[in-house]
């Protein structure tokens, strides 16, 4: 096991210790979204602005089963996945034929629609009042009311993620992704057929968009209509990038700096939304690998330090 | 009958706004091939400029000239600090720098004029309306489809007759070849963006008295400007005009006979054709 | 690791966890009593947030943060007009020893805010258009200050057909939403008392912007008076509209369910000769409170208190007096005590509704005034009447409150 997985771990452990429970939860769900929005925009170099369609998509549907037809927990998260990989087929087949900003352009377009669409139909989604009074049943007999245990469930299933992602990025099929984002013409003229690997980056993209829609509903215990708009398809997107688009660690460090900074500077200023686009702009402009990629320079730089 | 009349005039002069709006993004997202998500803020920072250029000179066309001037200025500056670097960089860099952008402005416009909401009434010569017959206009709308129109042609013009609109797209279509003859590409950039930032400042002057002001006005707007680009095609100046009339005449219809939908049309419209015909209604590709 | 590198480390995470957000520190000592009030700094209602904060503030500061002999902490927390954001907030202050909430200002928001408060047993008061609150999602905890629809739509049609009794074709623009929907059919039963015809009804969706199209609707049903039941931006943006068209002032205009002085603020005086306003309060409210908190406020900010500071304050009030009641600031005991207060405040005499948490007091109408009589930048409307007919049980959807 590598020190970067027991970082983790320890992360996983101490993170309840210096925040709430619910938020350090949070932080994990909104990690496993970064794991499926960084395959498409960092191992595929794919930049889709309407992530949040497969979150909020799933969430909306695991909500009904466990509210309307109260499911167990396993259903929850098998329908979740399942919406948020089948939603992702459709809107990742309509996109991958297009590229650059006009893929940009039509993720974003197509969010919108879904977005109007849960906008209208009130009678399922409830519409701006969000769709309330979601449980979370117990599992093998565990009570999840408690926000710690649903902390360590929702931690676990991280854990489970981040196994499969990295499974998923170092198997052949990770290694053709990259290979696309390289240069997509070679990749074509080698034999792959490009836009099938693409449409499959998608669909395991939102099948862990999925998944963590449906924890994030039962987290809250409601799907607010920002689940499936443009703001939240820009936070991970965002948020990836900050942590680093360039390992599978930048979406949990990504994750971390947004949702707990977002967290604690909002009780501070009401103008914090003004630091965190000078945080991205920085970022951008001196910081272009994210956290991950500035902590190896200072490490680069320490080294080349000590050597004098 | 007359109904439907009325409401397609107010669908062309909505939708020449909507072509105004979305033509400086076209410009932007044509010729330096990025994301411009700090449009929206732009054309928000025209319209408050241009209320406070009102209140401290008195005069509506004075302010209608100096505030667009003042956001291009401000786009060069942009283009200048930050966007110049950001070329080879890769889109989701610019998304993200540009997106960074339209939070500090929006945020400082909240610093500076505060968060609550502002009207500005049109100029004493354009307030009240017309009797067209079969439908009663108001005369600042009507100016606005008109300043609209000359805006839009004057850039067509621009780009089609002159030497230097010649180069710009030529630029639009093959960036190396433009700098291999000997052009300097850059330059053509930044006057590129200020000319995409005051067009965003003028159609946000324009529009101040139309919708009112508001720190999330840019939001609204972004969002059509994405619709206009991406049906009308990147950089293509009559497309921008199609697009335009295209939504906005189908909002004041569907308006017409389905209230509720009127603001989702605009995006179904857009996903419809774009799933047709990827490159929109005349892009190239 | 060298002791330099060691020290740096604890050094940095001590610095980490004291100063981003670790709970145990803020967790209020046992004897305060810690009062949250969940106002917007940003996102849609970001204007308002601050405004709410002020009235809480200075009702809360008339008893020197100090009640039953206990001090008072009282804590704000941005709910971003989200209900994601807004609950997870809510639940946060909850974890820190809050007992009892006031807000959001959103109607959405606040039935989701409504449903923690249920949840976790804490008293929560909020004012706004939505009829939930002490209709069909009423429960044991939440209390409704803002007038119900139905008290809105009587006093509204009841006083402006007295002052204009010819004005029989009525079109309606209408916020589609659940609470647009309950106005637009509580003013269609109480028009048809009146024998009013309504001759269209447009629902627009919330955050709309183009209201042109709207407005020639309107004017080509040939109404003789136009009313509108939305909210915040969308009914300035109509009414600025409806000017820009010239449907008014020649029509008359009416705002049911305003905000008062926070959006008449934003309309400039031409368009608000003929505008008619119904509203939860209004500044010039002829009570003992109402003229108090509006000098104090005047005093302090430069400008009038409208809805928004206003309906924070009474609602602080609200919650004092159910203390001074109780004689105790046990949640349960202080429900009771609301249940059945009778208080004088701000708006005039207010009672609770025990069975619904529905509060019973007066509505406002007003009526504009034109820029010639406007005596001062903030002289914008007159009170016409005030209305508080309570909402007829065949149509109460809470059937039952509830226990603890």
């Amino acid at each position: 096991m590598s020190w970067r997985t027991v970082a983790v771990i320890a992360a996983m452990v101490a993170l309840p210790l210096l925040v709430r429970p619910a938020l350090a939860a949070e932080i994990w769900i909104f990690a496993i979204f970064g794991l499926g929005c960084n395959l498409l925009l960092g191992y595929t170099g794919l930049l889709s602005f309407g992530q949040s369609t497969f979150f909020g998509s799933a969430a909306y549907a695991a909500g009904w089963l466990l509210k309307h037809y109260g499911v167990n927990v396993f259903v929850a998260l098998a329908a979740g996945t399942g919406v948020g990989a089948l939603s992702a087929l459709a809107v990742g087949y309509l996109c991958v034929q297009r590229s650059g900003i006009y893929f940009i352009m039509l993720t974003f377009a197509l969010n919108q629609l879904f977005y109007f669409v849960a906008y209208q139909w009130t009678s399922v989604t409830g519409g701006e009042d969000g769709m309330p009074g979601i449980p979370r049943p117990a599992m093998l007999g565990i009570d999840f009311s408690s926000p710690i245990a649903y902390y360590v469930f929702v931690s676990l299933l991280f854990l489970v993620s981040f196994w499969v992602m990295k499974r998923v990025v170092e198997s052949p099929l990770g290694k053709i992704l990259q290979a696309i984002r390289e240069n997509e013409t070679r990749a074509e003229a080698v034999g792959y057929d490009v836009a099938r690997f693409k449409l499959l980056a998608f669909v395991v993209a939102g099948a862990f968009s999925g998944l963590a829609g449906v924890l994030y509903a039962m987290l809250f215990g409601i799907v607010p209509l920002e689940a499936i708009g443009f703001v939240f398809s820009g936070n991970v997107v965002f948020a990836t990038l900050i942590g680093g688009s360039g390992s599978l660690y930048g979406p949990i460090i990504g994750s971390v700096v947004f949702i707990w900074l977002s967290e604690s500077v909002s009780t501070v200023w009401a103008r914090w939304p003004l630091l965190l686009g000078v945080a991205f702009v920085i970022v951008v402009l001196f910081f272009r690998g994210g956290v991950v990629e500035a902590w190896s320079r200072f490490l680069a730089w320490r080294f080349s330090r000590q050597r004098t | 009958m007359t109904l439907l009349a009325g409401q397609i005039l107010n669908g062309i002069a909505t939708g020449m706004l909507y072509a105004l709006m979305g033509l400086g993004l076209a410009l932007i997202a044509g010729i330096l091939n990025i994301p411009n998500f700090a449009h929206g803020a732009l054309f928000a920072v025209g319209a408050y400029l241009t209320v406070s250029a009102i209140n401290a000179v008195g005069n509506f066309w004075i302010a209608l000239v100096v505030a667009p001037l003042g956001v291009a200025v401000l786009g060069l500056v942009i283009e200048y600090a930050g966007i110049r670097r950001l070329y080879a960089a890769g889109h989701d860099y610019q998304l993200l720098f540009t997106f960074g952008l339209s939070l500090i402005l929006a945020e400082t416009i909240i610093l500076i004029w505060g968060p609550v909401g502002i009207s500005q009434l049109p100029p004493p010569i354009l307030r009240g309306g017309i009797d067209l017959g079969f439908t009663f206009y108001p005369k600042y709308r009507l100016f606005v489809m008109v300043a609209a129109g000359l805006l839009v042609t004057a850039t067509w013009l621009f780009l089609e007759k002159t030497r230097y609109g010649a180069i710009m797209r030529a630029g639009i279509e093959n960036k190396e070849m433009v700098s291999l003859l000997g052009i300097d590409i850059h330059r053509m950039f930044t006057v590129a963006f200020a000319l995409g930032a005051w067009l965003a400042g003028i159609a946000g002057a324009l529009t101040a008295p139309i919708r009112g002001l508001s720190p999330g006005m840019g939001v609204d707007m972004l969002g059509i400007a994405f619709v206009v680009v991406a049906l009308g095609g990147m950089g293509n100046v009559l497309g921008a005009i199609a697009a335009g009339l295209l939504i906005g005449v189908a909002q004041a219809v569907v308006a017409a006979y389905w209230t509720e939908a009127s603001v989702a049309v605009i995006y179904l419209v857009m996903a419809a054709v774009l799933v047709v015909r990827p490159q929109g209604l005349f892009g190239i590709r | 690791m060298s002791q330099q590198k060691r020290r740096d480390i604890l050094k940095i995470g001590a610095l980490a966890v004291t100063g981003l957000g670790f709970p145990a520190i803020l967790r209020a000592q046992s004897k305060d009593i810690v009062i949250l009030g969940l106002w917007d700094q940003t996102g849609a209602y970001a204007d308002v947030g601050p405004l709410n904060d002020r009235g809480m503030r200075m009702a809360l500061e008339e008893r020197d943060m100090k009640v039953l002999g206990k001090p008072i902490k009282y804590i704000t927390r941005d709910g971003a007009t989200q209900a994601g954001v807004s609950t997870r907030r809510a639940e946060e202050a909850i974890d820190e020893g809050a007992r009892f909430m006031i807000g959001p200002w959103s109607s959405g928001v606040a039935l989701a805010v409504s449903e923690v408060a249920k949840r976790r047993k804490v008293l929560h008061l909020f004012s706004g258009g939505t009829e939930d609150i002490s209709g069909a999602r009423c429960h044991r905890y939440s209390f409704q200050w803002a007038a119900s629809p139905y008290t809105a739509a009587k006093t509204v049609v009841d006083n402006f057909m007295k002052a204009n009794p010819g004005a029989k074709r009525w079109h309606l623009l209408i916020a589609d939403y659940a609470f647009g929907w309950s106005l637009e059919k509580y003013i269609k039963e109480v028009g048809k008392d009146h024998g009013l015809e309504f001759v269209g009804a447009d629902r627009h969706p919330l955050g709309e912007r183009e209201f042109s199209n709207y407005v020639q609707k309107a004017a080509a049903n040939r109404p003789d008076v136009v009313a509108m039941v939305n909210f915040g931006a969308d009914a300035v943006g109509a009414a600025r509209e409806t000017f820009n068209f010239g449907l008014t002032p020649k029509v008359p205009l009416i705002m049911t369910w305003s905000s008062g002085v926070e959006e008449l603020i934003q309309l400039a005086p031409e368009i608000r000769e003929n505008l008619w306003v119904g509203s939860n309060f209004y500044y010039t409210a002829d009570t003992t409170v109402a003229k108090r908190f509006a000098a104090s406020y005047q005093a302090k900010f430069k400008t009038p208190p409208g809805y928004a500071p206003s309906s924070a304050y009474s609602m602080t009030r609200m919650l004092l007096a159910g203390f001074d009641k109780a004689k105790s600031d046990d949640t349960q005991a202080v429900i009771r005590a609301l249940e059945t207060l009778q208080i004088n405040d701000v708006v005039g005499p207010m009672h609770v509704d025990g069975a619904t948490h529905q509060t019973l007091r007066p509505y406002f109408f007003l009526r504009c005034k034109p820029k010639a009589a406007m005596k001062h930048e903030l002289d914008l409307a007159d009170i016409v009447a005030t209305g508080d007919t309570p909402l007829p049980k065949e149509y109460a959807s809470c059937k039952d409150i509830g226990g603890f």
